[in-house]
C-alpha cells in the first residue's frame, strides 16, 4: 500500500528505536551535513562521527615539510589542491612558504598541474598528489600526460590513500557507516558488500540534502531490524562494478604501500605510490627528499577524533589555541575537517 | 573527500569534454568513464568525469524509500 | 599576530582587522577614527564624512568594468553608506614603469565617467612612477570628503533587534569575475562586475526613510563578512533565510565548481542595509526601481539571541551557523 509510505523526514522524526552510533567517513558529507543543518533534525539517540575521509586531516605534517622543502630549498613550483594551502607543517605551512617566495600554485585538477607544467618548462613542477580512490586517478592521468608528452618537469610527491585498510581499523568505532559515494563511484561496491560477513552496516550515501535525508531514512530503518547490512543509496551515480577505466590506470601506474595516517598511524598497505618504472615522476626520487621529522602538538587530539573517540570539543585545544586561521591539527584546516566544521558551523551551538 | 559536481556535456573530442555545471563551463577528462555522449550529465571531481549519472536525486530517492516498505 | 604579511591579511577577514587593529589602529586611534566605511566629522552647519582607500586589481581591466572605475565607485560607496553625498575626491596613483598609456588614459576615462555620474569632482591627485616589477602594473588610492544628509545616522553598531537585512541585488558577482578573468582554473562562465557607484541608490533610500541603522558596501570579503562584522559590532544576531538570498545562476555554478560560498566572494555594488522591517518592504519596492538594484531582497532580520552569530534557515528548514570569514578564498577541492 503505497499510501502509508513515509517520507524520509518522517522516519528521521519518528524513529524511536535504539541508540545508535553513524560514521560518515566522508569529509563532503560531514561538511554537508553541518551546512544543511541535518544534525538538528536528527533523533537524540543517533551519535553521528566524523570519520577520516578528508585527506587534508589524514595527511602527516611530514607531507607539507617535503612540499615546503622542494619549494624552498629547491626551487620547484608546487601545484596543489586549495585546501593544503593552510596545512601547518612542523614549522610552516605552504601559505608561509609562499610568502617567504615559495611558488606555490592553486589548481583545479592535477591535470591543470600537467598543463602547467607543459607551458613552463623551465621551472620544476610538482603536484602534491593527496586523495582517496576518487582523486588518485586524477593524478595518475596528470602523469600518463606528462609521459606522452614527453615532460622531463613534472612530478608527483604522493600521499594518495585507500579506504580498505582504514575500514577494517574503524570497525568497531560505529554501528552504521555512510560510505563515501564518490570513491565508491570508482571502485564500485563489493568490498562494502563483503563488509556485511564482517558485521559491519553501512549505506553507500551521495550528497544532496535529499540523498543524505534519504540515506538517514535507510539506515534508521535497517537497523533496528538486528542484522548487518549493505544499501546502494547513491545508484544513480555509484555501479557494484565502478570505472574500471579508473582502476585500471590506477594499477598500471601506482601500487600500494605503508602509509601514516595522521592519529590512525601506519596502516599495511593502505596507501599509493608510483611504480618503480616511472620512478622518474616520483618527486621524493627525483628530489632526493631528506627524510623529515614529524612533530606535532602533543595537545592536539585529531587522531581521537578522526576514530570516533572523542568530539572536537572534548579537545583541550579546540577553539582557543586551535583555530581555522590558527589552527594546530589538521582537523581544523580543511573546510571538511571534523574539528574545523565543528567551529564554522558551532559545535555548541550545534550539539 | 571528494567534493564532486554534476554537469552537462557539451562538446567532445579526444579524451576530453566541455561540462557545463548552471552556466559555469570548464574542460574535463572524460577518459575514465565509457559510452559517453553530449547531453549526458557526469559527476565531476578534480577536473575528470568519474561516474555517469543516471537520473535525477528525486528519482532516486523515491525508489529507495518505496524499497523500505 | 603572524610573523609576515600574507595574503590572508588582505582578504577582508578576521586578520584583515587583526592587522589594522594590532599595528595601525595602536598608532593612529582617535576619536574619529572606527569601524566604519568613513569618518564621520563635526563641522559648521553639518557633519562630513571622509574616507580613503587603495586599490589594487589584477587584472586592471575586466567584465563591468577596469581599476579606475573601481577605485571612484569605492570611495563614493563607503561616503554614501554613512549617508554622505560625495563631493570631492583626491587620487593618487603608482604606475609600474613601462604600463601602456592608451590603458592608462582608459582608467583615467573610466574615472571620469563613474565620478560625473556620482556627482563627484576629482580635486587633487599625485602620480609616482615605480620601476619594473615594484608594482602590479598600476594601483590607486582614492580619498573622498561627502556631505551628510540632515537626519543621516548610519553606523556599524546601530543594528537593532527587528531589524530586517536588506541586499541591494544579486550577490559576489565582482569576486566572481576576477576570479574567471585570472584563468587559474580553466573555468568560463558569462559573469559582469556588479562595480557601480551607488550615491543615487542611497539618496533613493533616504527619500523613503531616514530611520536606516546600517549602510555597508560589501566589497572585499563579500555580504558575509560584512554580516558577521554588524553582528559584533552591534552585539546582535542575524538570522538568513539561504533561500532569499539572491546569486545569479553562473555564479552558482562557479562556487560549486570550486566549492566556495557565494556570500564570501567580493562585491563591488551592493550594500547591506539594516533597516526597522515596518520600513522594509517599501524600501525593498523604492530600490527595485533603482539602476543598480533591480534585485534587491530582504534576507534575513536582526536577533536579540545569537549575538554576534549570523544563523541560516536551510533548504531542508533546519538551522545552521554561516561558517565565519577564514580570510583568503580558497578552493576546496577534496
Amino acid at each position: 500500500m503505497t499510501n502509508t509510505r513515509k517520507t524520509a523526514r518522517e522516519i528521521i522524526d519518528y524513529y524511536d528505536g535504539p541508540p545508535i552510533r553513524v560514521m560518515e567517513v566522508c569529509g563532503t558529507h560531514t561538511h554537508e551535513i553541518f551546512r544543511l543543518g541535518v544534525r538538528k533534525l536528527l533523533p537524540r539517540q543517533v551519535e553521528l562521527i566524523s570519520g577520516p575521509g578528508c585527506p587534508v586531516c589524514v595527511t602527516p605534517a611530514e607531507f607539507i615539510n617535503e612540499a615546503v622543502w622542494l619549494a624552498l630549498e629547491k626551487g620547484v613550483t608546487i601545484c596543489t589542491f586549495g585546501d593544503l594551502v593552510r596545512v601547518p607543517g612542523s614549522k610552516k605551512s605552504l601559505a608561509a612558504a609562499r610568502a617567504e617566495g615559495g611558488k606555490i600554485q592553486v589548481v583545479y585538477s592535477p591535470t591543470d598541474a600537467f598543463q602547467y607544467a607543459k607551458e613552463h618548462q623551465e621551472e620544476q613542477v610538482v603536484f602534491l598528489s593527496v586523495g582517496f580512490e576518487t582523486t588518485t586517478p586524477a593524478s595518475c592521468l596528470s602523469v600518463k600526460m606528462a609521459a606522452g608528452e614527453g615532460l622531463s618537469n613534472y612530478s608527483l610527491l604522493t600521499a594518495n590513500k585507500t579506504m580498505p585498510g582504514a575500514y577494517k581499523a574503524l570497525k568497531g568505532s560505529a554501528d552504521v557507516f555512510l560510505y563515501p559515494g564518490h570513491v565508491n563511484a570508482i571502485t564500485g561496491t563489493g568490498l562494502c558488500e563483503r563488509l556485511v560477513d564482517e558485521g559491519v552496516s553501512g549505506v553507500v550515501t551521495g550528497f544532496t540534502a535529499k540523498e543524505i535525508l534519504a540515506a538517514f531514512a535507510v539506515l534508521l530503518t535497517r537497523y533496528p531490524e538486528g542484522k548487518p547490512f549493505f544499501v546502494n543509496a547513491y545508484k544513480r551515480v555509484v555501479t557494484p562494478e565502478g570505472s574500471l577505466p579508473a582502476q585500471k590506470l590506477v594499477e598500471e601506474w601506482m601500487e600500494a604501500c605503508d602509509s601514516e595516517w595522521r592519529g590512525l598511524g601506519v596502516i599495511s598497505n593502505s596507501g599509493l605510490r608510483i611504480r618503480e618504472k616511472y620512478q622518474q615522476f616520483d618527486a621524493r626520487i627525483k628530489y632526493q627528499i631528506p627524510k623529515q621529522q614529524g612533530g606535532t602538538n602533543p595537545a592536539c587530539r585529531c587522531g581521537d577524533v578522526l576514530q570516533g573517540k572523542c568530539k572536537p570539543t572534548d579537545c583541550k585545544v579546540f577553539g582557543k589555541g586551535c583555530t581555522p586561521l590558527h589552527p594546530i591539527g589538521a582537523c581544523m584546516v580543511s573546510g571538511e575537517g571534523a574539528c574545523s566544521a565543528y567551529y564554522q558551523y558551532g559545535g555548541e551551538y550545534d550539539g | 573527500m571528494c567534493v564532486g559536481l554534476p554537469g552537462r556535456i557539451v562538446t567532445m573530442k579526444d579524451g576530453m569534454a566541455v561540462i557545463d555545471a548552471s552556466g559555469a563551463k570548464r574542460e574535463i577528462s572524460t577518459e575514465l568513464i565509457e559510452n559517453l555522449e553530449p547531453g549526458d550529465y557526469v559527476m565531476v571531481h578534480a577536473g575528470i568525469a568519474i561516474a555517469k549519472i543516471q537520473e535525477e536525486d528525486d528519482e532516486e530517492t523515491e525508489e529507495l524509500l518505496e524499497e523500505l516498505l | 599576530m603572524d610573523k609576515t604579511v600574507t595574503l590572508a591579511h588582505g582578504a577582508g577577514g578576521k586578520q584583515t582587522s587583526e592587522l589594522i587593529d594590532k599595528v595601525f589602529k595602536e598608532h593612529f586611534a582617535n576619536p574619529e577614527l572606527t569601524s566604519d566605511d568613513a569618518a564621520v566629522l563635526q563641522v559648521e552647519g553639518g557633519k562630513l564624512a571622509f574616507t580613503t582607500d587603495g586599490f589594487i586589481v589584477s587584472p586592471s581591466e575586466f567584465p563591468g568594468g577596469n581599476i579606475g572605475k573601481l577605485s571612484i565607485c569605492g570611495t563614493v560607496n563607503d561616503l554614501s553608506c554613512m549617508g554622505a553625498r560625495p563631493l570631492y575626491l583626491s587620487c593618487a596613483f603608482v604606475i609600474e614603469e613601462g604600463f601602456p598609456m592608451d590603458k592608462l588614459e582608459e582608467i583615467a576615462t573610466s574615472m571620469e565617467k563613474t565620478a560625473k555620474e556620482a556627482g563627484v569632482r576629482i580635486v587633487a591627485g599625485d602620480t609616482k612612477v615605480a620601476g619594473k616589477g615594484q608594482v602590479d602594473g598600476v594601483f590607486i588610492t582614492t580619498t573622498g570628503i561627502g556631505r551628510i544628509l540632515e537626519g543621516a545616522e548610519t553606523a556599524g553598531n546601530k543594528a537593532r533587534p527587528g531589524d530586517a537585512v536588506i541586499v541591494t541585488g544579486d550577490i559576489g558577482r565582482h569576486g566572481c569575475t576576477i576570479l574567471l578573468e585570472r584563468e587559474d582554473f580553466g573555468i568560463e562562465a558569462e559573469v559582469t562586475s556588479d562595480c557601480a557607484p551607488l550615491w543615487g541608490t542611497v539618496e533613493d533610500m533616504f527619500s523613503v526613510t531616514k530611520e536606516i541603522h546600517v549602510i555597508r558596501d560589501a566589497t572585499r570579503g563579500g555580504v558575509g563578512t560584512v554580516l558577521y562584522e554588524i553582528a559584533e559590532q552591534s552585539q546582535v544576531g542575524i538570522r538568513l533565510n539561504s533561500e532569499a538570498i539572491p546569486v545569479q545562476d553562473n555564479v552558482k555554478g562557479v562556487c560549486g565548481m570550486l566549492g566556495l560560498e557565494p556570500l564570501y566572494l567580493a562585491c563591488e555594488g551592493r550594500l547591506v542595509i539594516f533597516v526597522p522591517k515596518e520600513q522594509a518592504n517599501q524600501l525593498v519596492e523604492k530600490l527595485r526601481q533603482g539602476k543598480y538594484s533591480a534585485n534587491a531582497a530582504i534576507i534575513g532580520e536582526v536577533t536579540e539571541e545569537m549575538a554576534g552569530r549570523v544563523v541560516m534557515t536551510t533548504e531542508i528548514g533546519a538551522e545552521t551557523l554561516l561558517p565565519p570569514p577564514r580570510g583568503e578564498l580558497l578552493p576546496r577541492i577534496c
